[in-house]
């Protein structure tokens, strides 16, 4: 069984750049747009936590990027494999956070209990991490054959 | 009776139906709890007791362990060891059955031990100790309807008899 | 005591332990599992310290967002619009002492402001403070069963190791979050009398439970971050004092790292039903009670007494108004009823965070207090109490200091 994945090892470098390369621009501006981020079609980056997020990102990318080479040894795919749940975890909260948001009808009188138009809460635009989420679930296709590897063997 | 974070917590509350925080670390325990069991068709009393390496207490959780054991004389001692690091628990077994108390041994987290590949031959331990080995995974309930049946089985047994069976075995072994 | 047949010697014993090891168990061999790997590559500080940050973000956004959506999104709502005006309209008798005492301010349009026993008396715990503990120990609960929070032991080894502290230390801190309670009771398995009493002094003084965590949410969700951070600079700072001048040792504490497993669903939700359950039976009367202390205290004019007293005190050394004298006595009792009825106080965000830090440390909650005087000596309790009021004063002032050097007190 061979221990090197092509097509793991590209695709992580390239995914990994990318993860380190929004982490880095979500860094630029946090420290320079300060909290109220910045836009770009259907990206958005700010809000409370933007320093978080963005240490995360650039982390998990500089994980990513270290767990490309011999990427199926089980030692390096721990490494993506930590990266990507990092990624599940700001993304998934960002998208309880939308969730739990949309709900609410609002706090003053007269306003109905829950949000009519709650769906439309959930459109665009993103932050990076929610883009980011499909792309790095890839992982799991590794996890799942890995499995299947061990059972066989 | 057992070591830090072996499950005995799991295994109170699994006997007795009662709510003793389990937790996944060392040390959750550090009071004793009593509850009830069904036994033999009468209700008994089981104590939870905090985790200790020996019966020589080295913290305030330990020696609750130890001097409930003191105080307990008529006590039946369910042993819990982990299954992938029995030396450990073993030690502690010794010494309770030292002390002249009947014992089982659980050997719990017997999943975790086999999937780091170690195998235990529960038949020649429970030969050489002489009292009732039960592999069990107390999270998910398994191996306690024979716990529980062979806890009658368990009965004192003297050090000597177990240096003896061990020697004997080893030279069948050869 | 004992009736003992035949006393081996621990290396006799061992000995035995040996050899049956060798005739009944067999190691195989053996191949890190991906299961391994992640045990391993998130206690190793370059990819360790990284996910811990993950996880504690995690954490405190589906805590805040669990409790923005119940105390927010509905409960504020509840009560503020519909509970409020209906009961400050039906309760008979307004201007009596008894409508102050179960309504509270007549004219007050939050619960937060109103102070009455069955308004803020019921708001603060069951609106603000019950969706918070929902919360925590939800993941927390997770955390713990996973296998999670031993290895953010690990990491943090490095740091407490400066204190006098070792890693496991972080167990009874992160219990702390949760409620002091428990956090005071775990530092039991702690090998020495000196680690044993610094733990307890810093949980005891610096961290805020699970319930006070909520109300800062519901009440300055801006400042929190600036909460903790001074709590925790008091923390190590504190306890870096006491490493140096309390007598004694600080044993290396060794500490298995269990491996991950599955969570158990039916764990984690006994445990969430349990600290619910007995917030709801223990806390929702203290607050009542708190609520009606408060009231009876502005009544008969003690309030104002204590508030003039303590004017110097307040206003000389902390720079908050004397009002908050009506939160320092509800303190005593619970610390998160007190937190919330800042807010219904004129605080500058400056005099807020002050007070939220001062309420924060300056006497542990009643249940705690009671705990320490059962685990601790008579000599390390008054220790403990010391610590805390030479802490309240110097922070205070301090903080006070600060807020004057930038012009913003």
């Amino acid at each position: 069984m061979g221990n090197r994945s092509t097509f793991g090892s590209v695709y992580f470098a390239i995914f990994g750049f990318m993860v380190l390369a929004l982490g880095i621009v979500e860094l630029v501006v946090v420290s320079t747009g300060g909290m109220e981020g910045a836009s770009w079609g259907p990206l958005e980056m700010g809000g409370m936590l933007l320093w978080w997020r963005a240490i995360i990102l650039v982390f998990a990318g500089l994980i990513y990027l270290s767990s490309v080479n011999n990427f199926l040894d089980v030692r390096q795919l721990g490494k993506s494999v930590i990266a990507s749940i990092m990624i599940w975890i700001v993304a998934g909260m960002e998208i309880w956070a939308r969730i739990a948001g949309s709900i609410p009808g609002g706090p003053e009188e007269g306003t109905p209990w829950f949000n009519p138009e709650f769906l439309a809460t959930y459109g665009p635009p993103y932050m990076p991490e929610i883009y980011l989420l499909p792309l790095s679930l890839v992982i799991l296709y590794f996890v799942g054959r890995r499995k299947k590897q061990g059972r066989l063997s | 009776m057992g070591q830090a974070n072996v499950g005995k917590s799991a295994f109170f509350n699994r006997l007795t139906g009662a709510k003793v925080a389990e937790s996944n670390y060392p040390g959750t325990t550090v009071d004793f709890t009593k509850g009830h069991m069904l036994f033999q068709g009468e209700y008994v009393d089981l104590i939870d007791v905090p985790g200790t390496f020996s019966l020589q207490p080295k913290d305030k959780a330990e020696e609750v362990a130890v001097k409930m054991l003191g105080e307990e004389k008529e006590a039946l001692v369910i042993c819990i060891i982990d299954a992938s690091k029995v030396e450990r628990g073993l030690y502690l077994a010794l010494e309770i059955i030292e002390k002249g108390y009947p014992v089982i041994i659980a050997l719990n987290m017997w999943d975790m031990a086999k999937s780091v590949n170690v195998k235990v031959d529960t038949e020649k331990l429970e030969q050489i100790l002489g009292v009732p080995v039960v592999p069990t995974v107390a999270t998910r309930g398994e191996g306690f309807k024979e716990l529980v049946s062979r806890m009658g089985q368990a009965a004192p047994v003297t050090i000597e008899e177990i240096i003896r069976s061990v020697g004997n075995s080893s030279r069948t072994h050869h | 005591m004992w009736e003992i047949a035949v006393e081996l010697t621990i290396d006799q014993r061992w000995d035995l332990v040996d050899r049956i090891a060798k005739e009944t168990i067999e190691v195989g061999a053996y191949e890190p599992t991906l299961r391994d790997t992640l045990a391993d590559v998130t206690v190793k500080p370059l990819t360790g310290i990284p996910f811990a940050i993950a996880v504690i973000y995690g954490f405190w956004m589906f805590f805040s967002g669990f409790a923005g959506f119940f105390t927010d999104g509905f409960f504020v709502k509840i009560f503020d619009v519909h509970f409020l005006p209906w009961i400050q309209s039906v309760f008979p008798g307004k201007g009596t002492w008894l409508y102050f005492i179960f309504v509270g301010d007549p004219s007050a349009e939050t619960c937060f402001e109103s102070f009455g026993v069955l308004t803020s008396g019921l708001f603060l715990p069951i609106g603000v403070v019950l969706p918070a503990i929902v919360a925590f120990y939800l993941v927390f609960a997770f955390l713990e069963d996973v296998g999670y929070l031993p290895r953010l032991a690990v990491l943090v080894d490095g740091v407490l190791h400066k204190i006098g502290l070792h890693g496991y230390a972080i167990i009874p801190t992160i219990l702390s979050l949760g409620c002091n309670v428990p956090g005071v009771t775990a530092c039991r398995p702690l090998e020495s009398r000196k680690q044993r009493f610094m733990m307890i002094t810093l949980l005891g003084v610096f961290i805020p439970c699970a319930a006070q965590i909520g109300m800062m949410e519901g009440l300055i969700p801006h400042l929190i971050g600036w909460v903790f951070l001074t709590l925790a600079i008091g923390y190590f700072a504190v306890g870096f004092i006491l490493n140096k001048v309390w007598p004694g040792e600080s044993p290396e504490i060794l500490m298995d790292v269990p491996p991950y497993q599955k969570p158990t669903w039916r764990n984690i939700g006994r445990k969430m039903g349990t600290r619910t359950s007995h917030f709801l039976m223990e806390a929702v009367p203290f607050f009542l009670l708190g609520c009606l202390i408060v009231a009876v205290m502005y009544l008969t004019g003690a309030m104002d007494w204590l508030g003039n007293a303590l004017a110097p005190a307040l206003t000389g050394v902390f720079g908050v108004p004397e009002e908050t004298v009506a939160p320092l006595v509800a303190g005593f009792l619970r610390k998160d009823l007190a937190i919330g009825l800042l807010g219904g106080i004129e605080l500058t965000t400056w005099q807020m965070f002050t007070s939220v830090v001062l309420l924060c440390i300056y006497f542990p909650c009643l249940a705690t207090f009671a705990l320490m005087l059962k685990e601790e000596k008579w000599k390390e309790f008054l220790a403990t109490m010391l610590v805390l009021v030479v802490t309240v004063f110097v922070f205070g002032g301090l903080l006070n200091l600060i807020g004057i050097g930038l012009g913003i007190a």
